[in-house]
């Protein structure tokens, strides 16, 4: 199957000062408005709702309920003819539907089935989120689709294995199937679901209070039916000698992805970006280390392409050169590109805000304030509003152009947690 | 590279020629053949023909991508627009990107045309503005748009001053047509460049500019009498204009270079000048943009460069003042065209020309014969 083109618009300044290595780009991919002559691949298409049904899940009543319905509300979403399943997960993991651990083509009837067993899930048992991972995995593998994905739901911490794992869980997932991860409540760790939704790429968020999570269920799967193209990759050719420091994805969230490289050539690396829908638009920033060359001289630091792999082999679906140029005019060397200067910036808004909430759980009440005042500062001067706003939540702002802040006394751990999980989303530049 | 920009090898319809469309005779003094309308000698312009390179010279690698960058070392070998050479016989021109720039941003379009007063060189120089988006493809959009114009009066006898202010704004809406890129930096200005046009005929040189690319005319009487004859639209050429500064001072100041009128969107509509020179004998006109004259702006120390080889083989004569500004530090692109006065049809031109360019100028006596 043939793609329509996505754009690839490269925004840098490609000027160097004589002797300059550093080549930075924004990279904006945008798919297009129609996806595909063909309808929509329902039929290579698998879902897996994986809803946490630990002891905990009981206190208060609410959780359990609003889970069955926010999970009945996903499965109303979900297409004719996408292949689906419901896991429940405690110490353990169980399919609850189909019970014999396979997936269900959905149709009216397989998703009045469905609901109908998930309206029996009750609470019980721990929490061991390696165990729901791996099943979702054996039945994903079992089904032939190319577009796998799972929502995740957990209200606690992952007590009942290692870390050890957990991690081990997620790296046999990794490149199987994407993952969005909700945490329901206060009680769960921001840094383990991010370590999931981020390996899997998929979205990480907080749903402070229970009754939130059928409309939050059902725009996650209203998105995944979106999907069309599945595995896409940025590929990034740099010249001989060059090194790439890092390919980031800069929006919507911040998710460094230099680690996640396999080679695809030799002098080529492929950085997942996972499944795409129609008309979805996301920045990467690439930054490049070349040899410099004369003044006078161009060259290309970086052919970035997106590439998806078809039954007939890789296929290119868009393109964009990043450049470098030497020149002995300051003038044009000592330009910062305007996005790649806000991307910077919110990027390191990521970062503080990591930063600074860690320092404030270990007491480092200076460094805390420091780091929040500067994300503060930040989320001032690049417009991201979101995020401004949860960091009042958090610290009192006595200046937030200069990032004079004072860390609130009392923090309700929602806010904390809504601060943490949602630091990596970022604004675009305001045009 | 010569021969590489389109047509420029191409034999000139000599009396025994024919139509290269349809095959039908047609005369040396026919700029259209009378059977099929095809053009016999269209204008040509300097890089519309790229070549692309097949080794790397940087790294010797094969693998020139598509798009003209080396696939292993990443480095842009030179594209054809780096140097072109043109040879009209009535006119002969030569661009280079200079030694420190990553591109040449000048262009040239040259034509001939043969009018019932007999024949015309028709020139454009222009030199895309470096602090605006997408320079080169302003410079060759405007010479492009302006040749045309211009060979069109030419051909028609149309008013000289006239058609050069309509060659300008052909230019600005050509380059005005580019600037429709929303991606494009808004941190620069909106696509720009210099412009100088002359149209030559036995009589008179019409000439007509808008920022600093300059005409000089070298005269071939004795001393090699010579004069600038244009007027820098820029910071030092106002700043002389004006009595304030003699041009060395003024060229000194930080902001000499900065021009103060060009072809593009924001100068809405600047008017061009354009002057109607009368040469007082045989000579040779010059059209440079700043990548040469920033090196000698004497005009009688360009004749000294230039005349006589200029008199007979414009197209040398062309290389050797580019080759000049490059030995002299290359900074800029540079572009000269040299026309010959009173201009002169070329004779008839044997076969194995069709590869190489007309560097012999024919016998007057054998265009008659």
């Amino acid at each position: 199957m043939s793609h329509p083109d996505f754009t690839v618009d490269i925004a840098q300044n490609e000027y160097l000062p004589e002797g300059g290595d550093d080549v930075n780009a924004i990279v904006t991919v945008t798919s297009p408005d129609t996806m595909s002559a063909a309808p929509a691949p329902d039929e290579g298409s698998a879902e897996i709702i994986i809803v946490d049904c630990s002891g905990s899940m009981r206190s208060p009543q609410t959780k359990i309920a609003e889970a069955r319905a926010a999970t009945a509300a996903a499965i109303d979403v979900i297409h004719d003819g996408v292949a689906f399943a419901v896991i429940a997960g405690t110490h353990e993991a169980h399919p609850v539907f189909p019970h014999d651990g396979t997936l269900a083509v959905a149709d009216a009837t397989t998703r009045q089935y469905a609901k109908q067993a998930v309206a029996g899930l009750m609470p019980r048992g721990g929490t061991a989120i390696g165990q729901w991972l791996r099943l979702a995995l054996s039945m994903f593998t079992a089904y032939p689709a190319s577009l796998r994905h799972a929502i995740l739901l957990t209200d606690g911490r992952n007590e009942h294995e290692s870390p050890e794992q957990l991690s081990a869980a997620i790296s046999m997932c990794e490149g199987v199937f994407s993952c969005d991860c909700r945490g329901v409540g206060t009680d769960w760790e921001v840094a383990e679901l991010r370590r999931i939704s981020s390996a899997l790429l998929g979205s990480v968020d907080i749903v402070p209070d229970p009754s939130g999570l059928a409309a939050d269920f059902a725009a996650m799967m209203q998105t995944a039916m979106g999907k069309q193209v599945a595995d896409v990759s940025l590929r990034v050719w740099t010249p001989q000698h060059a090194t790439v420091r890092f390919v980031k994805q800069v929006a919507p969230v911040v998710e460094d992805l230099t680690g996640r490289k396999t080679q695809s050539g030799p002098q080529a690396g492929d950085y997942p970006t996972g499944a795409w829908g129609a008309a979805e638009s996301r920045d990467y920033h690439v930054r490049v280390q070349v040899t410099p060359a004369a003044v006078g001289q161009e060259m290309l630091a970086a052919r970035v392409s997106l590439v998806t792999v078809t039954d007939s082999g890789p296929e290119v679906l868009g393109q964009g050169l990043v450049r470098a140029i030497w020149t002995d005019d300051e003038a044009l060397s000592t330009r910062i590109n305007p996005n790649v200067a806000h991307y910077t910036g919110q990027a390191e808004l990521a970062q503080v805000i990591q930063e600074g909430l860690e320092a404030r759980k270990q007491g480092d009440e200076e460094t805390a304030t420091s780091k929040l005042g500067r994300a503060v500062a930040l989320a001032e001067q690049s417009g991201n509003e979101g995020t401004a706003r949860l960091l009042a939540k958090v610290v009192d702002v006595v200046d937030a152009a200069t990032g004079t802040v004072r860390l609130k006394k009392k923090v309700d751990d929602a806010d904390e947690m809504a601060l943490d999980t949602r630091s990596t989303k970022t604004v675009r530049t305001r045009k | 590279m010569t021969g590489d920009a389109g047509g420029a090898g191409d034999p000139a319809p000599g009396p025994s020629a024919v139509c290269p469309s349809c095959g039908w005779p047609v005369g040396s003094q026919d700029n259209f053949c009378e059977a099929c309308r095809t053009e016999l000698a269209p204008a040509v312009v300097s890089g519309t023909s790229p070549q692309a390179a097949t080794t790397c010279p940087f790294c010797q690698s094969d693998q020139i991508t598509p798009d003209g960058y080396c696939g292993s070392c990443g480095r842009k070998p030179p594209a054809s627009r780096d140097h072109t050479e043109i040879d009209l016989g009535l006119v002969a021109g030569v661009t280079d990107r200079g030694l420190r720039h990553h591109r040449n941003e000048d262009a040239m379009a040259l034509a001939t045309a043969e009018a019932t007063s007999g024949p015309v060189a028709v020139a454009v120089v222009c030199d895309g503005v470096s602090t605006t988006r997408r320079p080169d493809e302003a410079s060759l959009a405007a010479a492009q748009a302006a040749v045309e114009v211009l060979l069109d009066a030419a051909r028609t006898g149309h008013d000289l001053a006239e058609s050069s202010r309509n060659a300008v704004s052909a230019a600005r809406e050509a380059v005005i047509r580019l600037d429709d890129h929303p991606g494009d930096s808004p941190l620069l200005d909106p696509p720009s460049a210099t412009f100088v046009s002359a149209v030559m005929t036995s009589e008179a040189v019409t000439l007509c500019w808008l920022g600093d690319s300059r005409g000089y005319w070298l005269g071939a009487g004795p001393g090699f009498a010579a004069e600038r004859l244009t007027v820098d639209d820029s910071v030092a050429g106002e700043m002389v204009a004006a009595g304030l500064l003699s041009e060395t001072e003024a060229l000194a100041l930080p902001q000499a270079h900065v021009v103060t009128g060009w072809v593009g969107p924001d100068l809405g509509g600047a008017a061009p000048h354009v002057v109607r020179f009368e040469p007082p004998g045989p000579g040779v006109l010059l059209l440079c943009s700043d990548g040469l004259w920033n090196y000698q702006p004497e005009a009688a120390k360009l004749a000294e460069l230039a005349m006589p080889g200029a008199l007979t083989g414009p197209l040398a004569a062309a290389g050797a003042l580019v080759e000049f500004a490059l030995k002299s530090g290359g900074m800029d692109n540079v572009t000269v065209v040299l026309a010959p006065f009173p201009p002169r049809t070329a004779g008839p031109v044997k076969e194995h020309a069709a590869t190489a360019p007309f560097s012999l100028r024919a016998d007057p006596e054998e265009t008659q014969a």
